[in-house]
C-alpha cells in the first residue's frame, strides 16, 4: 500500500499507546473503546460475532465502560443502536451476512432519520446456501439508502475507521449512519501488528457526539420520524441527497485532521490509494484485501517490464466520482474486480464495474474496461489470478469488442 | 450408501402398494451425511430419539418432513432420511406452516434452537400456536447459542456467565412451556437426552397428536454451557408420571411448568384434543387431498365456465 504505517513526527510521539497483534474484529472493538462509545447492541452472527465477543471481553477486562444490550435478533439490535444515537448517545452495532439483511428495515431508516451511528460490516456471503467466506453484496445492499460506506484493508485501518467514520457521520452537515465494511476471515480474522492509538490522541481527534436541536430529549421534546405522508417526502429525499453530496468534502477534512493528530497515515485522495500508478498503463481496481494478491502480482510484473499498478477503493458512497475520474481516466485500460454480483444487469456485470463505469462515462478519456468476477463465498484470489487479470486487462487495452467483458476468475468448470 | 438405496427402493415399493408396506428401523432413517455435532452434544440424543419414534410409527421417509431454522441444532434436516427443508436463522415455523398446508398428509417435523425459535424466531412460535397448526416442533433447548459459540439465549438460566453477559446474565428466561399452553398450543411437553425411551414417547404422542405439539428438550451443550449440563438434569428431572400429574388440567399444567429447582418435571404437561387444527379450518383443504396432488393452476374446463358465467 503507498500509504505505510508513518512513523509519528516528533511532537506525535505519544499518540500510540502500544503496538499489539489484533485481528479485524479486536482492532474494531479497541476502536469502538477509544470512540468512547455509549451504547453498544449486539446479535451474533460469523464472522461479526468476534467483534462483540472482543467488545464483551474489553468491558469484563475494566478496559472499557459502555452499556452493553443483547439484542434477540438483528431487527432489534439495529433499532435500539439507531435509538440510542437519537437521544444523543454514541452507538456501535455491527453483522455480517444474512444478519445484515434481516434488519435492514432498520438500517433503512437509520439513514432516512438521519442519525449517525457506525455498523461494522464483516463481510459474508448472504445466505443461502450457508457459507461464512466473504462477499461484498451485504453490506452494498445500503449502497443506495443513504449511508456512509467504507472498506478497510488492515486491522489498523479498521480500528483507525472507527474513529475516522464516527468523526464524518455524526458532523452536522453529515448525520449519515457510517458503514465500515471488511472482509469476513481475510481481515476480521488475520491477526497483524496494530498501533493502538492513546486515549488521549483519539480524543484530540474525534469530538463529542453532538445531535444539537435534533436530540431527543426531555428538555427538547421533539417527534422523531412522524408521518408526513406525501406532502414533504421529495424534499427529505433532496436533505439526504445533499448530505451525502456534503460528505464528500467533511471526508477529505476528516483525514487532514486525523493526519493533524497521527502524523501523515493518509494521502489525498483519501476515497481510494493508488499503488504503483504513476506511469501505469493499465490498472486493476478493487475493494477490500483482493489488494493483497493485486499489490504482489503488480510488483512481479513490474519486475517484467509491465506498466501496471492497483487502486483500491476505499470510500464507496460517497462515491469519489470527480476524483476517481480523473484517476482512472490516465490509463489505457481499468479492470474491475467485482466481489459481488449483479445478475441481470447490463453486461452482466457486477456491482462497482458498473459504478465505475458510470463515473467514467463524461470523462475526456475513456480508459477500456472490463470485469472480473472472483473470489465470491470467500474463495481465495491468489496472486497467480491476479496476474491472469493483469493479462486479460493488457488485451484490453489492445482490442475494441465487447467480448469476453466479464470474466469469472476461479470458476470451477 | 448401499443401505441407503435400498432404503429408496423399499419406500418406492411402499407407495405403489401401501398395503404390504414394510415396517421400516431406525438404520433407514439415517441420513447421507454424519453429524458435525461435538462428540457428547445432547442433539444426538434428540435425532437418535426421533428416528425411533418415525420407525415406531411405522411411518416412511417419504411421508415425513423435517423443517429446521439456523443452528447446531437446526443442522437435523441434514443428518435423516426424510424430506428436509434447511430455512433461515428464525424461520423453521414459518416454512412448515406452509409445508403443513401445502401438503397435510406429511408429518411435519420443525427443529432448531432455543435461540432459533425463542429468540429470532419468537413471533412464528406464538403465532403458529395460536393457530394450533398440525406440527411437531422438537427444541433442542441448550441454553446457549451453541452455533456462534456461546452467547446467552433467552433460555440461559438468569446470572449465567456466558461470552456475551461476563457479569452474569440479567434477564429473566424464558419459560416456553407456559408460554405454549397459554398461547394455544394443544400438546406440551418436556423431554431430556439423558432419558431416551421416555422422550421417544414424549415425540411419537406429539406426531400423533392433531394439532401444535411442543417437545421442548434438554439437550445439552458440552462445549459451551457448563452449568446445565447433562449431570445438572439428571441430578433434578423427574418425570410427571412419576410426580403424578393430569395433563388435562389447565391448572395443574401451569403450575407444574413452573417447578424449576431441586425437582425439574419432564414429560406430558398439558394436552387438549377438543381444538381443531388450521388444516381442519380450511374449506379448500376439506376434501380433495393435499394441494401437493392436486393440479395446479385453473384447468381449462374451470375458466371456461368461470368466463361463460361472467361474460
Ligand atoms: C439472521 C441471522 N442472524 C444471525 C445468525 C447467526 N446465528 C446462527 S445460529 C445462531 C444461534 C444459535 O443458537 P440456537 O438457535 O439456540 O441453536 P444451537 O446452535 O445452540 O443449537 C445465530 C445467532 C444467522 N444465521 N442468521
Ligand atoms: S457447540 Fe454445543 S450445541 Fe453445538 S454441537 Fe457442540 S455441543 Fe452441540
Amino acid at each position: 500500500m503507498s500509504v505505510a504505517v508513518a512513523k509519528a513526527k516528533s511532537d506525535q510521539s505519544d499518540v500510540y499507546e502500544r503496538e499489539e497483534l489484533l485481528n479485524g474484529c479486536q482492532a474494531v472493538a479497541h476502536g469502538v473503546r477509544l470512540a468512547d462509545v455509549d451504547v453498544i447492541a449486539a446479535y451474533p452472527i460469523r464472522p461479526y460475532t468476534e467483534v462483540m465477543d472482543a467488545l464483551s471481553k474489553l468491558i469484563a477486562d475494566g478496559q472499557f465502560d459502555a452499556e452493553y444490550i443483547i439484542a434477540d435478533s438483528e431487527h432489534s439490535q439495529f433499532e435500539i443502536v439507531k435509538h440510542a444515537s437519537s437521544v444523543n448517545a454514541r452507538a456501535f452495532g455491527g453483522s455480517s451476512g444474512t444478519g445484515w439483511m434481516y434488519g435492514m428495515e432498520a438500517l433503512v431508516v437509520t439513514a432516512t432519520d438521519r442519525l449517525p451511528p457506525l455498523f461494522v460490516v464483516g463481510n459474508r456471503a448472504l445466505d443461502d446456501p450457508g457459507a461464512f467466506g466473504v462477499e461484498h453484496n451485504d453490506a452494498m445492499a445500503v449502497r443506495d439508502m443513504g449511508w456512509l460506506l467504507c472498506w478497510v484493508t488492515t486491522p489498523q485501518e479498521a480500528l483507525e475507521h472507527v474513529l475516522i467514520g464516527y468523526r464524518i457521520a455524526e458532523d452536522k452537515r453529515v448525520r449519515m449512519p457510517m458503514g465500515l465494511a471488511m472482509d469476513g476471515a481475510f481481515l476480521t480474522h488475520s491477526q497483524h501488528m496494530v498501533k493502538v492509538p492513546s486515549p488521549e490522541a483519539a480524543k484530540k481527534f474525534l469530538p463529542q457526539y453532538d445531535l444539537a436541536e435534533r436530540r431527543l430529549h426531555p428538555d427538547n421534546p421533539i417527534s422523531v420520524a412522524p408521518q408526513i405522508n406525501e406532502d414533504w417526502v421529495m424534499e427529505l429525499r433532496r436533505q439526504n441527497w445533499e448530505a451525502a453530496k456534503r460528505a464528500r468534502g467533511v471526508i477529505k477534512e476528516a483525514y487532514k485532521e486525523f493526519n493533524d493528530v497521527f502524523g501523515e497515515r493518509y494521502s489525498a485522495p483519501y476515497y481510494f490509494e493508488e499503488f504503483m500508478t504513476d506511469d501505469a498503463e493499465v490498472v486493476l481496481i478493487g475493494i477490500g484485501t483482493v489488494a493483497a494478491p493485486a499489490r504482489t502480482a503488480v510488483r512481479r510484473l513490474r519486475e517484467k517490464g509491465q506498466k501496471v499498478g492497483y487502486v483500491n477503493l476505499r470510500w464507496f458512497r460517497p462515491f469519489p466520482t470527480v476524483e476517481l475520474r480523473e484517476c482512472l481516466s490516465r490509463f489505457k485500460a481499468v479492470g474491475v474486480v467485482d466481489r459481488d454480483f449483479a445478475h441481470g444487469s447490463p453486461d452482466n456485470g457486477g456491482i462497482l464495474m458498473h459504478e465505475i463505469r458510470s463515473c467514467l462515462y463524461p470523462a475526456k478519456q475513456r480508459p477500456a474496461i472490463v470485469n472480473f468476477m472472483g473470489g465470491l463465498g470467500g474463495r481465495d484470489l491468489s496472486i497467480a489470478d491476479a496476474q491472469k487479470m493483469y493479462d486479460i486487462t493488457q488485451q484490453a487495452a489492445k482490442k475494441d469488442s465487447m467480448d469476453g467483458f466479464v470474466t469469472w476468475i476461479g470458476l470451477r468448470e | 450408501m448401499n443401505a441407503m438405496v435400498e432404503t429408496d427402493i423399499r419406500v418406492r415399493g411402499a407407495v405403489e402398494t401401501r398395503s404390504e408396506r414394510p415396517k421400516l428401523s431406525v438404520k433407514d432413517f439415517k441420513g447421507r451425511v454424519d453429524p458435525d455435532w461435538c462428540p457428547g452434544c445432547g442433539d444426538f440424543g434428540v435425532l437418535a430419539a426421533l428416528k425411533q419414534a418415525i420407525a415406531d410409527l411405522g411411518l416412511h421417509p417419504h411421508e415425513v418432513m423435517t423443517i429446521s431454522g439456523i443452528g447446531c441444532s437446526s443442522n437435523l434436516p441434514g443428518y435423516i432420511n426424510a424430506y428436509g427443508m434447511h430455512t433461515l436463522h428464525g424461520r423453521a415455523l414459518a416454512v412448515a406452516t406452509g409445508a403443513q398446508l401445502a401438503n397435510h398428509e406429511l408429518k411435519i417435523i420443525a427443529t432448531g434452537g432455543d435461540g432459533d425459535g425463542f429468540g429470532i424466531g419468537g413471533n412464528h412460535f406464538l403465532h403458529t400456536m395460536r393457530r394450533n397448526v398440525d406440527l411437531t416442533y422438537i427444541v433442542m433447548d441448550n441454553q446457549i447459542y451453541g452455533l456462534t459459540t456461546g452467547q446467552v439465549s433467552p433460555t440461559s438460566i438468569k446470572g449465567m456467565q456466558t461470552k456475551s453477559t461476563p457479569f452474569g446474565s440479567v434477564e429473566n428466561p424464558i419459560n416456553p412451556i407456559p408460554l405454549a399452553i397459554a398461547a394455544g398450543a394443544t400438546y406440551v411437553a418436556r423431554g431430556f437426552t439423558g432419558q431416551q425411551k421416555h422422550l421417544v414417547e414424549l415425540i411419537k404422542g406429539g406426531i400423533q397428536h392433531k394439532g401444535f405439539a411442543l417437545i421442548d428438550v434438554f439437550s445439552p451443550c458440552v462445549t459451551y454451557n457448563h452449568e446445565n449440563s447433562h449431570e445438572f438434569f439428571k441430578q433434578r428431572t423427574q418425570k410427571l408420571e412419576d410426580i403424578g400429574h393430569d395433563p388435562t388440567s389447565f391448572q395443574a399444567a401451569m403450575e407444574k411448568a413452573y417447578m424449576w429447582g431441586d425437582v425439574i418435571p419432564i414429560g406430558l404437561f398439558w394436552k387438549r384434543s377438543d381444538l381443531p387444527a388450521l388444516d381442519e379450518l380450511e374449506p379448500v383443504l376439506a376434501e380433495g387431498g393435499s394441494l401437493a396432488h392436486r393440479p395446479l393452476g385453473v384447468s381449462p374446463q374451470a375458466a371456461k365456465a368461470l368466463i361463460s358465467e361472467l361474460m
